[in-house]
C-alpha cells in the first residue's frame, strides 16, 4: 500500500532513529561522503570510478587553492563531479530528507530528487569554497 | 479539444520562442557592446574617431583633446574666421559610472559655449534591457530631454520641483537604474567641461587650519593614523598574469600639514617647500615602493601632463604639469620604506582644501586577456586628515547618495506597499488552515478572495505598475555574480526585485515554489486569471488539460530550458539573455505587447491565448524560472496534507489544475502551485469521500460530529469511563 503522505516510500538511514545530537554529525557526514559499504557491494565499478573522480576533484580544488585554476575549470569540475555524485548516491545512499531540515523523515530518492539534492548541496559547498578561495586571493576572476 | 491539438499548440509556442532570436540578431547592430576604436580613449584627435559633428551641430572642425578631464572645442567657419561653437566631451574621460550592467554607457556629449546641452550620442552600452526589452530609441528619447538645458541646472529623474529649482526628467519604465546612472554621467561630464571653460564657477572650499602640537611622527604612526596612505595595484587588476609582486605600490600623503610635512621632509626641507608654494597651494608626496611601472607616466614630456596620477575632490579633478613637480630625495621619518620613484606634486587651485576628503587616483590600463583590448581603469583611495589634525575637527561633508539609495528614497511609498503585499500574502498563506476550513468544495471564496486579490494586485500593481517581474536572467546574474563579482549595489538598485527575491527564497524553503508561482508571479497570475475568466464566460467546454502521460513527459521541458540557459550563460551571458526571451515577461510587462516586433508579441499573446483554454501552460512546461525554483522546492519544510485514503480516492487529483497529484494521491511539490483546492476538500465533510462516509455513519448512528483534526479526520469519540462508585 502506497503512503500518499510522502512522495516516495519512507526509508530509514542507519542514523534515522538516533537523537538529534548524534544524528546531526551523521547527516553532515552523509552530505560530504556519498559512498557507502552497501553501495560498494552493489555497484563496484561506479563507486570505484567515483572515488577516483573524487580524488581528481580534490586535486582540482587543491590546484585552485594554489591559484592554478581558472573559474571556468573549477565550474567544469564542479559540474562533472555533481553528475557523477548523482549516480554514486543513487546506488549508495538513495534517500533524501522530507520535510523540515531539522526533522528525521527520509524517503527514497528518485533521480530528480537526487539531482535536486546534489545540485543544491554542491552549489552551496562550491559557492562557499569559491568565496573562501576568492577572499584569499587564490582564484583569479 | 483533443490533447493532440493542444500539443500542437505547445509545439508552436516553443517554435515561436525560437523565432524570437531572429530579430535579436538584427538589433545587435545597435550601440549594444559596439566595437569602438581603442584610439577614442587615447588619441588627442578624439573627433577623428567619434562623430563629434552629430553632437555639436554647425561645427566643422575640432581641436585636439585639451584640459583635464579632456574635452575638445568645436569651431565653425564664419567669414573666413574660426568661431567657437561649443565643446564636446566623451563621458568616459570624466567618469566611468556604471549603469545596470556594471559597465558605463559611453556617451558623446556636445555643449554650446553658453553651457547648454547641444547633442548627445550613445556610442556604446551593455544594458541587457536595451538589447531586447526596451528599444534603444527610448534611451535616445531620454537623452533628448537634456537638449537646451544648462549644465549647471539641478536636473534629476522624476517630477520637476520648481520651488526647489529642480528640473525633472521622465525616466524609462523598466530601466530606472540605467537612467539614474546616465543622469549622473551627463551632469558630471557637463560640469567637468563647464568648470574648465568658465561656464560654471569654480568650487571654493574653506582652507584647513592645522593643529600643530609639535609631535615628531615616525612612519608607522603616520600610517596608523591615516596621514600616509597606500595604494597597491596587483597585476591581475590590470589584466596581467597574477603574481606576488604588485604592479605598482604607492604611498602618498599631504605635506601642508606641519607635522606630516616635517616628518617626511625634515624641518628645513618642509620650510623650504612651504616657502616655494603660494598661499592656497597644496603639496603632496608620492613614492613607489614596489613595481616597475612609473607613476609619472611613460608619455610625460617636458611641458606635458603627468597622465598617471591625479586628485579628485568632490567633482573637481586636479592634474599636474611639469611646473607642479618637485623632487623628493628622501624621507626623514624613521621607519620609512625604501622607494624607487618619488615626487612632490603641487595643487595650484583654491578649489582644493586639505580639510575635506580627496582621492588619490592612479590611472591605469586594463588589458582584456581574451581580446587584447585596452580599457582605462582608475584605482583610487580616499585621503582625509583625521579630526585631531584639523582645528575644530573634520568639517561636515554631505556626500551624494549612491544611485541605489536614491532609488529607495524616491520610491519609498511603493516599496512600503510592496513589502506590505508580500508580508500579507505570507501571513494569509500561513493561516491557510483557517481559510480552508471555512471553505467548501462549492464555496472556496474564503481562500479565493485572498488568492484572486493577490493575482489582481500582482498583475496590476506589481507587474504593470512596478515592472517587478522576477526572471530567470536574475538567477543567471546571481550565479555569475557569486562566481565573478558580487556587488550588492547591482541588486539593490531594483528594490522591488530585491525584495521579491528575499520573499521567494524564504517561501520556497518554507512552503515550496507554489506561493510565488501560484499567488504572486505577475505572469502566472495573469495566465491563470485568463483561464478562470475564460471558464466564467462560457468557454469551459473548450478548456482542457493534457493527459497525465503527456504532462509527465512535457513537465521536464522547463528543466531542460533552465539547464540550457545556465550552460549557455557560462559561455555567453549576452546569448543567454537573448535566449531568456523564452520568458514572455518583458513583452508582457516591461515593454508592452504592442511595443515590440511581431514575433515577440505573437509568442506572448499565443501563450496568453492558450492560457484561456489550458491552465498555466507556460508555468507547467516552459518556465525556466519555475524550474529553478522547483528544484529547491524538493526540500520545502512544510507540504500539504494527505490521508491514507488518498491513495485510491481521486477526488483531489481530478480537481488539481496543476496536475501535481499522481495516481497514488501523492503531491509533487515541484509542480504544485499551492492553490489549496485539495486542502479545501481535505476538511470538507461533504466532499472528501472518507470524511463524508464517516459523517454519514455518525449521523446514522446518532453520534456527534466532532471537529476535524489536523489529520483530516473527525476527532475520535472516546467514551469517558464511568466514575467509580464512592465507597
Amino acid at each position: 500500500m502506497v503512503d500518499p503522505r510522502i512522495l516516495t516510500e519512507q526509508v530509514e538511514p542507519p542514523y534515522a532513529s538516533r537523537g538529534s545530537a548524534s544524528r546531526l554529525p551523521a547527516e553532515i557526514w552523509d552530505h560530504l561522503w556519498p559512498w557507502s559499504r552497501n553501495g560498494f557491494q552493489r555497484q563496484r565499478v561506479v563507486q570505484a570510478a567515483g572515488l577516483a573522480l573524487a580524488a581528481a576533484a580534490s586535486v582540482a580544488w587543491i590546484l585552485a587553492a594554489m591559484g592554478n585554476m581558472t573559474p571556468g575549470a573549477i565550474i567544469g569540475w564542479w559540474f562533472g563531479w555533481s553528475v557523477f555524485e548523482v549516480a554514486v548516491r543513487l546506488g549508495s545512499k538513495p534517500y533524501v530528507k522530507d520535510g523540515p531540515w531539522w526533522g528525521s523523515r527520509y524517503r527514497r530518492a528518485s533521480i530528480m530528487d537526487m539531482i535536486c539534492y546534489v545540485g543544491f548541496k554542491n552549489l552551496l559547498i562550491g559557492a562557499a569554497l569559491f568565496i573562501v578561495l576568492k577572499s584569499m586571493g587564490l582564484v583569479q576572476v | 479539444m483533443k490533447p493532440l491539438s493542444a500539443l500542437r499548440g505547445i509545439a508552436m509556442a516553443a517554435l515561436l520562442a525560437a523565432t524570437t532570436l531572429l530579430p535579436a540578431q538584427v538589433s545587435a547592430q545597435s550601440a549594444y557592446e559596439a566595437n569602438l576604436p581603442p584610439e577614442i580613449n587615447t588619441s588627442p584627435a578624439l573627433c577623428d574617431y567619434v562623430p563629434c559633428k552629430e553632437v555639436l551641430p554647425g561645427a566643422t572642425s575640432f581641436s585636439e583633446r585639451k584640459g583635464q578631464p579632456p574635452y575638445v572645442e568645436g569651431y565653425a567657419e564664419e567669414n573666413g574666421q574660426r568661431k567657437l561653437v561649443g565643446y564636446v566631451v566623451l563621458s568616459t574621460d570624466v567618469t566611468d559610472t556604471p549603469a545596470y550592467s556594471g559597465k558605463p554607457v559611453i556617451t558623446l556629449i556636445g555643449l554650446t559655449p553658453q553651457g547648454n546641452f547641444a547633442g548627445i550620442k550613445i556610442l556604446k552600452h551593455s544594458e541587457p534591457i536595451l538589447l531586447l526589452g526596451i528599444p534603444e530609441s527610448a534611451l535616445v528619447k531620454f537623452n533628448n530631454q537634456y537638449l537646451g538645458k544648462f549644465v549647471g541646472a539641478n536636473i534629476e529623474i522624476g517630477r520637476s520641483r520648481p520651488e526647489e529649482e529642480i528640473i525633472g526628467l521622465d525616466a524609462i519604465s523598466g530601466a530606472t537604474v540605467t537612467v539614474i546612472a546616465q543622469n549622473q554621467v551627463m551632469m558630471m561630464s557637463g560640469a567637468a567641461v563647464g568648470r574648465q571653460v568658465g561656464i560654471l564657477e569654480k568650487t571654493v572650499r574653506p582652507q584647513a587650519r592645522f593643529v600643530d602640537s609639535g609631535r615628531k611622527l615616525d612612519w608607522a604612526t603616520m600610517v596608523k593614523e591615516g596621514v600616509v596612505q597606500r595604494l597597491t595595484v596587483m597585476p591581475e587588476q590590470v589584466g596581467l598574469e597574477r603574481g606576488k609582486d604588485p604592479f605598482i605600490d604607492l604611498w602618498y600623503g599631504y605635506l601642508n600639514h606641519p607635522e606630516v610635512g616635517r616628518a617626511i621632509m625634515g624641518e628645513t626641507g618642509w620650510r623650504d617647500l612651504m616657502a616655494r608654494i603660494k598661499e592656497g597651494e597644496h603639496a603632496l608626496f608620492v613614492i613607489r615602493t614596489a613595481g616597475r611601472e612609473s607613476f609619472k607616466g611613460s608619455g610625460f614630456v617636458r611641458g606635458g601632463i603627468y597622465d598617471r596620477v591625479q586628485l579628485r575632490q568632490g567633482q573637481d579633478v586636479f592634474t599636474f604639469r611639469d611646473l607642479d613637480y618637485y623632487n623628493l630625495y628622501g624621507i626623514s621619518a624613521p621607519g620609512a620604506p625604501s622607494f624607487t620613484e618619488s615626487a612632490i606634486f603641487i595643487v595650484r587651485s583654491s578649489s582644493f582644501s586639505g580639510a575635506f576628503p580627496w582621492k588619490f587616483i592612479f590611472l591605469g590600463n586594463r588589458i582584456d586577456r581574451e581580446t587584447g583590448a585596452r580599457t582605462f581603469i582608475n584605482f583610487d583611495r580616499e585621503y582625509w586628515l583625521p579630526d585631531a589634525y584639523i582645528e575644530g575637527g573634520r568639517p561636515e561633508v554631505k556626500k551624494p547618495d549612491a544611485p541605489w539609495v536614491r532609488v529607495w528614497k524616491t520610491r519609498a511609498l511603493e516599496i512600503v506597499l510592496f513589502s506590505a503585499l508580500l508580508v500579507a500574502v505570507a501571513v494569509v498563506y500561513a493561516k491557510r488552515d483557517e481559510l480552508t476550513r471555512r471553505s467548501t468544495r462549492k464555496n472556496k471564496w474564503p481562500v479565493n478572495a485572498f488568492k484572486y486579490s493577490a493575482w489582481i494586485i500582482s498583475i496590476g500593481f506589481v507587474g504593470f505598475g512596478l515592472l517587478a517581474q522576477p526572471s530567470i536572467t536574475q538567477v543567471l546574474t546571481w550565479f555569475h555574480s557569486l562566481l565573478f563579482k558580487w556587488e550588492w549595489e547591482l541588486f539593490l538598485t531594483d528594490p522591488f526585485i530585491f525584495l521579491f527575491w528575499i520573499f521567494i527564497i524564504v517561501t520556497v524553503f518554507v512552503w515550496g515554489r507554489g506561493l510565488f508561482c501560484g499567488w504572486l508571479c505577475p505572469f502566472g497570475s495573469l495566465s491563470e486569471l485568463l483561464y478562470k475568466v475564460g471558464g466564467a464566460i462560457g468557454l469551459k467546454r473548450f478548456q482542457f488539460a493534457l493527459p497525465m502521460k503527456w504532462h509527465n513527459r512535457l513537465k521536464w521541458v522547463k528543466y531542460a530550458v533552465f539547464f540550457g540557459l545556465l550552460a549557455v550563460s557560462m559561455f555567453s551571458m549576452g546569448l543567454a539573455e537573448k535566449l531568456a526571451e523564452v520568458e514572455p515577461f518583458k513583452t508582457t510587462f516591461l515593454v508592452g505587447l504592442f511595443n515590440r516586433s511581431w514575433p515577440y508579441t505573437l509568442f506572448a499573446a499565443g501563450l496568453l491565448g492558450l492560457s484561456i483554454f489550458m491552465e498555466r501552460p507556460f508555468c507547467k512546461y516552459l518556465c525556466p524560472l519555475g524550474a529553478s525554483l522547483a528544484m529547491p522546492s524538493t526540500f520545502r519544510w512544510f507540504g500539504l496534507r494527505r490521508k491514507q485514503e488518498c491513495d485510491s480516492c481521486k477526488a483531489c487529483a481530478v480537481g488539481c489544475g496543476s496536475l501535481a497529484i499522481d495516481e497514488k494521491g501523492r503531491i509533487d511539490h515541484r509542480e504544485c502551485m499551492l492553490c489549496l483546492d485539495c486542502m479545501v476538500l481535505y476538511t470538507d465533510d461533504h466532499a472528501c469521500p472518507p470524511l463524508a462516509q464517516e459523517r454519514k455513519r455518525r449521523t446514522k448512528d446518532g453520534l456527534p460530529l466532532t471537529p476535524i483534526g489536523k489529520d483530516g479526520y473527525y476527532i475520535p469519540i472516546k467514551p469517558v469511563a464511568p466514575a467509580a462508585p464512592r465507597a
